[in-house]
């Protein structure tokens, strides 16, 4: 079949729309980024789940850390002293971050964590920020080569606004699609 | 590929009330038209549209890593040079996009022929993504298409899948974002960011007027949050020029489309395909303009028209077409000619969506002259089996 199964619309539809089975219920998360086993059990109470996720995201960090031809260029992005040499087993060496943490994420069903997790690395930029590697380039997009950063979210910030209308001035009867 | 006529559903307009499908009239003219249908070969899809949006996709992105480099393209993309950097740096971190759309001139006869790329801020996606699909749906519960019909169209599946991809890499809050008094806009990003929730994000609509800028080089929402993320359908060769467009480069707002797109939904890119790829089956000669007089068999467009404003058309039979517009003093580029098939005087154009980076479906805009303008119709298509006379004989 080369058309969706489905088609649902969630907010544009006046028709009240059950989800299929599936639904979102169990969809809540309990996600943290942990600078130790030991904060993670403080925060989690789960040492078993902890140890694991150091553990794996310390297996995962040197292949999934971004690569630099000099140690000057990973430290532009990481900080002086946060850079290490690599080796990708094939002879050619390159400079990446070390890892200064690492994400946790369990899903959780009426409240209480479920068995599996997911966990990555996690680096600190030289601005403070946290990043983790882009998940897999799977499915939809094609897969890329080498490992996008991406932030781990932090809450909204607010700013005073002092001037707005400065987009959408080009003017047109009929919109700007195309 | 065929054009047959069929009874329109009854309640087709009650029913695009019910779904929020509020422009199937704009101005007073009918856009969506269901009194007759395409009928293709699942060959003709797979084969001819399907295949070659997958292949020509591919090759566009692979000349982004030469161009974002090369400052004669980017002058002649008409790129403003204060964006250079900014647009490359997109393209390093391979800042998420989520989708396009590829026009294609197309009869079921030889192969496709791109027209351009529809990168930026395409539209007439709800149409093909929903109300398309449940035009099918309905019309096979009547019987009134042959069982077993089909259509090429996942497209709402690729969004909510591709929006579940993107969902990490995107800073919150996000919003989406359209002119205020565009119906037609107003209704894609409705749908857009249907589809995003449906993906588990939370996000948010804004008039693209209402976006502030605050002291320190910040885009706002109304609340005054820093905005993390913003689709907007609204050009960004017109938000590099307008007022704003100073602060995008160090606002750390993550754009959807994101600025590397600038590159594609540009009309520059159809003679640097053809450069890399000439002879290719799917592409049409193209250059850039010199400004001289277009000969027969050359078609202009400038770099960054839309719905088929501003293109000459000088036809092998030497009869000329000139379509109004703003556009008129901007770059242009020529391409061959290779004028729309008319079916009993209605010209089918082929947009094949690309959502991420999968061909996933298409919608077809039909008008009543060679150059397809914004007074198009939607017209719906159905893969219809081949006949099994002969086998059966």
């Amino acid at each position: 079949m080369k058309r969706s199964k489905t088609a649902a619309l969630l907010l544009m539809s006046t028709v009240p729309l059950l989800l299929s089975a599936c639904d979102r219920s169990e969809g809540a998360a309990r996600e943290g980024v942990y600078t130790s086993v030991e904060t993670c059990v403080a925060q989690t109470n789960d040492r078993s789940t902890c140890q694991q996720a150091f553990d794996k995201a310390q297996k995962d960090a040197a292949a999934t850390a971004p690569r630099f031809a000099n140690r000057e260029a990973c430290e532009a992005s990481y900080g002086k002293e946060q850079c290490a040499e690599r080796n990708d087993g094939a002879s050619h060496s390159f400079f990446g971050p070390l890892m200064t943490g690492f994400f946790l994420s369990q899903m959780l069903r009426n409240g209480s964590p479920m068995s599996g997790f997911n966990s990555s690395p996690a680096f600190r930029d030289s601005n403070g920020g946290w990043q983790q590697p882009a998940p897999g380039g799977a499915g939809v997009y094609r897969g890329g080569a080498g490992s996008a950063m991406v932030p781990i979210n932090a809450t909204a910030d607010h700013a005073v606004t002092t001037s707005r209308s400065g987009f959408g001035t080009s003017g047109s009867s009929r919109g700007f699609g195309s | 590929m065929r054009r047959i006529a069929l009874a329109e559903r009854t309640d087709w307009r009650s029913k695009a009330a019910e779904c929020g499908f509020g422009f199937h009239t704009i101005d007073d003219a009918p856009y969506w038209d269901e009194s007759a249908y395409y009928a293709f070969s699942l060959r003709e899809i797979e084969h001819d549209v399907e295949a070659p949006s997958e292949e020509l996709h591919a090759m566009a992105l692979d000349l982004l890593d030469g161009i974002v480099v090369d400052e004669q393209q980017l002058r002649q993309l008409a790129i403003p040079e204060p964006y250079w950097d900014w647009i490359a740096q997109s393209w390093r971190e391979r800042q998420p996009h989520l989708y396009g759309r590829m026009d294609f001139a197309y009869d079921g006869s030889g192969p496709a022929k791109l027209y351009e790329l529809n990168y930026d801020t395409p539209t007439s996606l709800y149409e093909a993504a929903f109300f398309q699909w449940q035009w099918l749906e309905d019309q096979l519960a009547r019987g009134q298409l042959p069982a077993g019909s089909d259509q090429f169209n996942s497209i709402y599946e690729s969004l909510v899948e591709a929006f579940g991809t993107i969902a990490r890499r995107l800073p919150r809050p996000f919003h989406f974002a359209a002119v205020r008094d565009s119906a037609e806009d107003q209704g894609t990003i409705a749908y857009l960011r249907d589809c995003a929730l449906q993906a588990g994000i939370d996000c948010g609509t804004l008039a693209i007027e209402d976006i502030g800028v605050s002291a320190d080089g910040r885009f706002t929402d109304l609340d005054d949050r820093v905005i993390g993320s913003l689709f907007k359908l609204y050009p960004l060769e017109d938000m590099f020029r307008e007022a704003f467009g100073a602060y995008l480069p160090r606002s750390g707002l993550l754009l959807i489309e994101p600025p590397w797109k600038a590159l594609l939904s540009n009309k520059g890119i159809l003679p640097l395909l053809w450069d890399a790829h000439r002879g290719h089956p799917n592409l049409l000669a193209a250059e850039f303009d010199d400004g001289g007089e277009l000969p027969r068999g050359w078609v202009r467009k400038p770099l960054h028209s839309r719905e088929g404003a501003n293109v000459a058309m000088h036809l092998d039979d030497g009869r000329e077409l000139h379509t109004a517009g703003p556009y008129g003093d901007g770059p242009c580029i020529r391409q061959a000619c290779h004028p729309l098939t008319g079916f009993d005087g209605h010209y089918p154009l082929i947009g094949s969506w690309i959502v991420g980076d999968r061909a996933c479906g298409i919608g077809i805009r039909e008008d009543n002259s060679l150059i397809t303008r914004d007074s198009a119709r939607f017209v719906p298509h159905a893969i219809v089996e081949e006949a099994r006379g002969v086998l059966i004989a």
